[in-house]
């Protein structure tokens, strides 16, 4: 196996490959590609959150100037195209099987690029001009003329459930698209039939959006020469977007070729293909000219797909001393208007009973339709919805029951000696040291101090919280990933098709070849992102990158190694077993002779070489790995509270997070300072909001949907713990999400500790403010009436 | 139509353009700089910020017409020839940048900051005065510590200019 | 952005005969909420007169009591500016907290000023130190110049040239912030000076900026924070939004009143 003396890359902080370009403005994202004859691509978006499409008039718009057509849902079908395949329900042997009521198949509404029928959410794009300059497409969109019959709706994520919610699909007979149910019904009763205490939450994990940094983008371009399509287009993973535009296209795979080079930010947000993808190569094909988009932000925050937005309803049977005995959850996810991806929700129901060790729970699942925008995976897609709930209702049960809060999750963590844990409905842990990183947080957050800390802010008239969380996630993903490994003269090429972010793949991949290989760092270099180069590949997506690469990289290398040999017997006219790899070349034993990779790539090509090592000295290797692997660990933080105006500032915040092998500390705390940030930003300033009168979204803008920032963000204390998980060859679990995953449920948990006096918070994040102001007032004249009393 | 001449990273430019083209279309289409970018239309995500008579502006929000005459500096003209400016430096030694879409407007911002603000910066004064600039990668945290850390860099050069 | 004819005059006679010659035309400075609001297609002038190339609206001097600002000066400028920061700490500091700091590089007081967004900062100012519109055409005091949300005394075409402020004996402001804007959900300047205690309120009202007239006879009998414990602010004047309902922002302004009481003399605004 790995010889871990040998690392000299892996494991080391070393600054990133990529980013000499990116601070220097010679990154390569979407719209700075531009191509000879290019026009532009404006969306027609509905009005209404749900209307019938009576008839779209186009004669207007397209006497506009610059304007060479305009495109309806009725011209898409009559030209044949396709719906988009999102494949939404998880496959991979691991994950839990979510299915329609009483075991059928999940109803998925179709996704054309352009409805025919009816607009479904606001903002749904219903038409496309396209025109010589974006100025005059966006200004004949707004020509368009659109008849609608308004259409009764429903965005709620709870109202949409009921049976009587205006419904959104005819082909079922409501919303309810997945109604499934997992656990131990039997034992999970006995359960609670016997505890002494049950404690009971109910919470909505609310509607947020990913705000990456660039806008969505795309420029297409069909070559009426050759008949193949070029899509320029940021992405989660080139080749699934490759495949799914192929088919709405009805064309072959090979006629496509999509590139994806640097994209800014993505969260899970660009893991499905956009409808404007498959309209830029549309036009194209029938204008003759590049077409490309760019969206506004304003357009961004109405139609990037969204994230989370779950109703939970979580109980727990606990006896007298505080042990966990059972759980019972139900969760609903709303989908939106389309279902693009169910990983929100299946992801969470593996994890319901969290970090502990609950012996029986049961789960009902439910997905809904509603006439919002569809959500996606969005930065840990699942877990921190579950996490949230599992702990903060461990919060209340510590309160309401009289435990201390730290004490009663000790109580009943998973304990190492149970490793591997198959928890109550079915995901089995591989590794973790839960109760030792509680208690590594807790000396990184100066637990001890904190009392001491709060005295300190009442004097300055601030009230300290202090909040908690243990956290377990998932990563699984995708199962399959290739590599090709290409040694030449001068260096190593990794071609592999996952698609970075921002989260280092060309430094982190080049680190663990440079260390199979024995080769320096410097000469590793990764191709990504054209799926011309780039065969096949599972995208980046629930933490799955580091671990299929190392571990495809690490068959590679195998299978490498074992052509380097047979080459270097051939070369030097020894016998193959006489050839030894060590330390990153070919030795002969008792020889003092030996051939380095780039000697054997510059022989590679000899004339003369039997036939199965001619080709060159690289290797194409597949690997499908379906066991899913468990991140985990601690967090705490502490917010101080202006109790005059709800105010608060976050003044320290601590996590410890066991990733498994640390390929690159540097990138990997990276990583979870920005999973910190989203997943503090949901608990208090980020929310998609939709006026409950007219179903408009009201929060399109930076001016009303709050964002982390540099001042409203404290600097983070972050340990990495490396727990090298069984499954993989280096060890490797996952990093980042741990950021995210238990951040709302802390920030709420420091916000209920801080508000302690004023009664138990009974407000939904995020925690504007103006809610905390509210709760303290009401809290205030409770505790005045009652001394009345 | 309108005639806009400038100096964009100390070359002289002169183009034909829209009266309406704001300066962030201008340095990207016009004249292919398209490290500077462009994030928001509410003026608040900070990604085009460039320098403009050495000060910082977004130039999503300013005509390239009212940039005529100026001079401008955008991250391209930030290094030397190969010799990054500190800055630069500072964001890749303390990785402060991901997916890289805010980091031109981030550095930009930063080395107007280190070289105008009057006195010592601390990491509250660069949390307060950074605010005109969102991240989402980072959370900020190492985009801080690389900033303090060229300031850093960058004092005895600002002390002998003094 | 629509199709527009933009022209840079340096004098005010050109700006005023360029900006009659369309009737849809609009002037421009800093250009920080014109820009935006035509980005989003909701202001579509066919002509911007930019105002900044005129020398006499870009200056900062004290005279006879008073700093007057040209109406072209950018945020920074005023932050900056050793005559404000010497007599009227408070504005300064008051420059210094608008938007950011590449905001505050083009925005401008006359802009500002004229666009009277019920969330900016200087109509506080203006209102709060009892300042003087100075246009091309009169001099109009700030208390008749806020006329309502987005409206003043301006008449079509009428060019604001500077400000004109009396330099108070003592000054303060202090804002609440909104979480994702960053404008004021609720901030209080207040001076005591030639005109007697001046409060003025911005952020908060349905109206746009106004004077707290019972925060001002309290304070005039006492200039202490604590004379305003029992000023009540009533809330069925003020703005109802995801930022606050009447109710709190009517807490808030009493909040930010004393606090611009414990800020008095210093250019302290939030935090």
């Amino acid at each position: 196996m790995l010889n871990e003396r040998a690392f000299k890359a892996v494991g080391r902080p070393l600054p990133r490959k990529e980013d000499l370009r990116l601070i220097t403005g010679k990154g390569r994202f979407t719209d700075d590609f531009n191509f000879p004859g290019q026009v532009w691509a404006a969306m027609v978006r509905s009005p209404h959150p749900h209307a019938r499409i009576v008839a779209i008039d186009s004669e207007g718009a397209r006497a506009m100037p610059g304007v060479l057509g305009v495109y309806t849902g009725a011209d898409c079908e009559r030209d044949g195209l396709k719906p988009i395949p999102h494949n939404p329900v998880p496959s991979t042997n691991f994950d839990v099987k979510l299915t329609g009521r009483g075991g059928t198949k999940v109803f998925i509404g179709s996704h054309m690029l352009l409805p025919a029928d009816k607009s479904r959410h606001v903002g749904e794009a219903v038409a496309m001009v396209v025109a010589e300059t974006r100025d005059q497409a966006y200004a004949a969109a707004e020509a368009v003329d659109v008849t609608y019959d308004v259409l009764p709706w429903v965005a709620d994520t709870a109202a949409a459930a009921e049976p009587d919610a205006p419904r959104l699909w005819d082909e079922i007979p409501d919303n309810i698209l997945v109604d499934s149910s997992f656990g131990d019904v039997e034992g999970t009763e006995a359960s609670f039939a016997r505890a002494a205490h049950v404690v009971t939450m109910r919470s909505h994990v609310g509607r947020v959006t990913g705000v990456p940094l660039e806008p969505r983008a795309a420029v297409g371009h069909y070559d009426t020469a050759t008949g193949r399509y070029t899509l320029y287009a940021g992405s989660g993973g080139a080749v699934r977007q490759k495949r799914e535009l192929a088919e709405v296209l009805n064309e072959d795979q090979q006629n496509l070729r999509l590139l994806s080079f640097d994209v800014g930010g993505n969260f899970g947000t660009r893991n499905r293909a956009y409808v404007e993808f498959g309209l830029v190569l549309y036009a194209s094909r029938k204008l003759g000219r590049p077409v490309k988009f760019r969206a506004e932000r304003s357009e961004s925050f109405l139609t990037d797909y969204q994230g989370r937005d779950l109703v939970t309803e979580v109980s727990l049977a606990i006896d007298a001393d505080g042990k966990f005995l059972a759980m019972r959850a139900s969760n609903l996810s709303n989908v939106g208007s389309r279902c693009v991806s169910l990983s929100p929700l299946s992801k969470g129901s593996g994890l319901i009973t969290g970090s502990y060790d609950i012996p029986f729970a049961t789960l009902r699942s439910r997905a809904v339709y509603s006439n919002t925008m569809p959500t996606q995976a969005y930065r840990s897609s699942g877990r921190p919805e579950v996490t949230f709930a599992i702990e903060r209702l461990i919060d209340k049960a510590a309160r309401e029951l009289g435990f201390d809060r730290l004490d009663l999750r000790r109580r009943n963590l998973v304990r190492p000696q149970q490793m591997p844990y198959v928890n109550a409905v079915g995901s089995s842990y591989d590794s973790g040291e839960y109760e030792a990183n509680m208690d590594r947080l807790l000396a990184l957050a100066d637990w001890q101090g904190m009392e001491a800390r709060r005295a300190e802010a009442k004097s300055r008239g601030k009230i300290l919280g202090f909040g908690f969380a243990n956290y377990v996630e998932s990563s699984i993903g995708t199962p399959k990933e290739r590599a090709d490994v290409i040694v030449r003269p001068d260096g190593v090429e990794v071609v592999i098709g996952t698609q970075p972010a921002g989260q280092g793949h060309e430094t982190s991949f080049a680190q663990v070849t440079a260390d199979l290989l024995g080769v320096p760092f410097e000469n590793v270099t990764i191709t990504l992102g054209d799926t011309d180069v780039v065969s096949a590949g599972g995208g980046t997506h629930s933490g799955r990158s580091m671990r299929h690469a190392s571990t495809v990289l690490a068959l590679a290398s195998e299978d490498l190694i074992a052509k380097g040999q047979a080459l270097a017997a051939h070369v030097l006219g020894v016998p193959l077993d006489s050839v030894v790899f060590e330390d990153g070349v070919f030795r002969v034993a008792d020889r003092n002779t030996f051939l380095s990779w780039f000697d054997l790539a510059r022989r590679s090509d000899d004339e003369g070489l039997p036939a199965q090592l001619r080709g060159g000295l690289k290797v194409r290797r597949d690997s499908e790995m379906h066991t899913p692997v468990f991140p985990n660990g601690a967090c705490a933080c502490e917010i101080e509270v202006d109790p005059e105006t709800g105010g608060l500032d976050i003044v320290r915040y601590s996590t410890v997070d066991d990733v498994g092998r640390c390929i690159n500390p540097l990138i990997v705390h990276g990583q979870t300072h920005g999973g910190i940030a989203q997943g503090v930003g949901q608990a208090l300033w980020e929310q998609c909001v939709i006026d409950p009168g007219s179903g408009q979204p009201t929060s399109g803008s930076f001016m009303d949907y709050g964002m982390p920032r540099f001042d409203n963000m404290p600097s983070f204390k972050t340990q990495i713990v490396e727990v090298l998980s069984p499954t993989n060859p280096f060890g490797v679990k996952a990093g980042g999400e741990g950021g995210t995953t238990p951040a709302p449920a802390v920030i709420m948990s420091a916000v209920e500790d801080a508000l302690s006096e004023f009664g138990p918070i009974d407000f939904e994040m995020p925690a504007t403010a103006l809610k905390i102001w509210s709760h303290i007032q009401s809290g205030r004249a409770r505790l005045r009436s009652s001394n009345a009393a | 139509m309108t005639t806009v001449s400038m100096t964009v990273n100390g070359s002289p430019v002169s183009r034909d353009v829209e009266d309406n083209t704001l300066l962030a279309f201008f340095l990207r289409e016009s004249l292919g700089l398209t490290g500077t970018h462009v994030g928001c239309d509410t003026t608040q995500c900070g990604c085009c910020v460039v320098h403009v008579d050495g000060r910082s502006v977004k130039s999503c929000t300013m005509l390239a017409a009212q940039a005529n005459g100026c001079a401008v500096t955008t991250i391209e003209g930030l290094a030397t020839g190969d010799k990054l400016h500190p800055v630069q430096e500072a964001f890749r030694t303390y990785h402060a940048l991901q997916c890289g879409f805010c980091t031109p407007g981030m550095i930009m911002a930063a080395t107007n900051l280190i070289d105008t603000y009057q006195g010592e910066l601390t990491e509250e004064i660069v949390r307060e005065e950074m605010e005109g600039n969102l991240c989402r990668c980072t959370g900020y945290h190492n985009i801080v510590k690389a900033i303090l850390a060229a300031a850093d860099a960058m004092r005895p050069a600002r002390r002998a200019a003094e | 952005m629509h199709s527009l004819r933009y022209q840079r005059p340096a004098r005010i006679e050109d700006a005023l005969k360029m900006f009659g010659d369309d009737s849809d035309a609009a002037y421009v400075s800093g250009g920080h909420t014109l820009l935006p609001t035509m980005k989003q297609g909701l202001a579509r002038p066919t002509t911007l007169v930019d105002l900044t190339a005129i020398p006499a609206l870009r200056h900062i001097d004290l005279d006879h009591g008073h700093i007057s600002i040209g109406a072209a000066t950018c945020h920074a400028d005023v932050a900056a500016s050793a005559i404000v920061r010497e007599n009227i700490p408070a504005l300064a500091g008051l420059a210094g907290s608008i938007g950011d700091r590449h905001v505050r590089n083009r925005g401008t007081i006359g802009g500002s000023v004229a666009n009277n967004d019920p969330a900016a900062d200087y109509p506080a100012a203006v209102l709060g130190l009892g300042a003087t519109v100075v246009t091309d055409r009169r001099e109009i005091p700030a208390d008749d110049f806020f006329v309502a949300l987005y409206e003043t005394a301006l008449e079509p075409g009428e060019i604001i040239t500077q400000i004109s402020f009396p330099i108070a004996q003592i000054a303060g402001y202090a804002k609440f912030r909104s979480a994702a804007s960053r404008y004021s959900v609720a901030a209080v300047f207040i001076s005591r000076g030639p005109q007697g205690v001046r409060v003025a309120v911005t952020g908060a009202g349905a109206r746009g900026v106004f004077r707290a007239h019972d925060m001002e006879k309290a304070l005039a009998e006492d200039f202490r924070a604590e004379a305003l414990a029992h000023v009540r602010i009533d809330p069925a004047t003020l703005l109802d939004d995801l930022n606050g309902t009447p109710d709190y922002r009517a807490h808030l302004v009493q909040v930010m009143a004393r606090r611009a009481m414990e800020n008095l003399g210093s250019a302290q605004s939030y935090k």
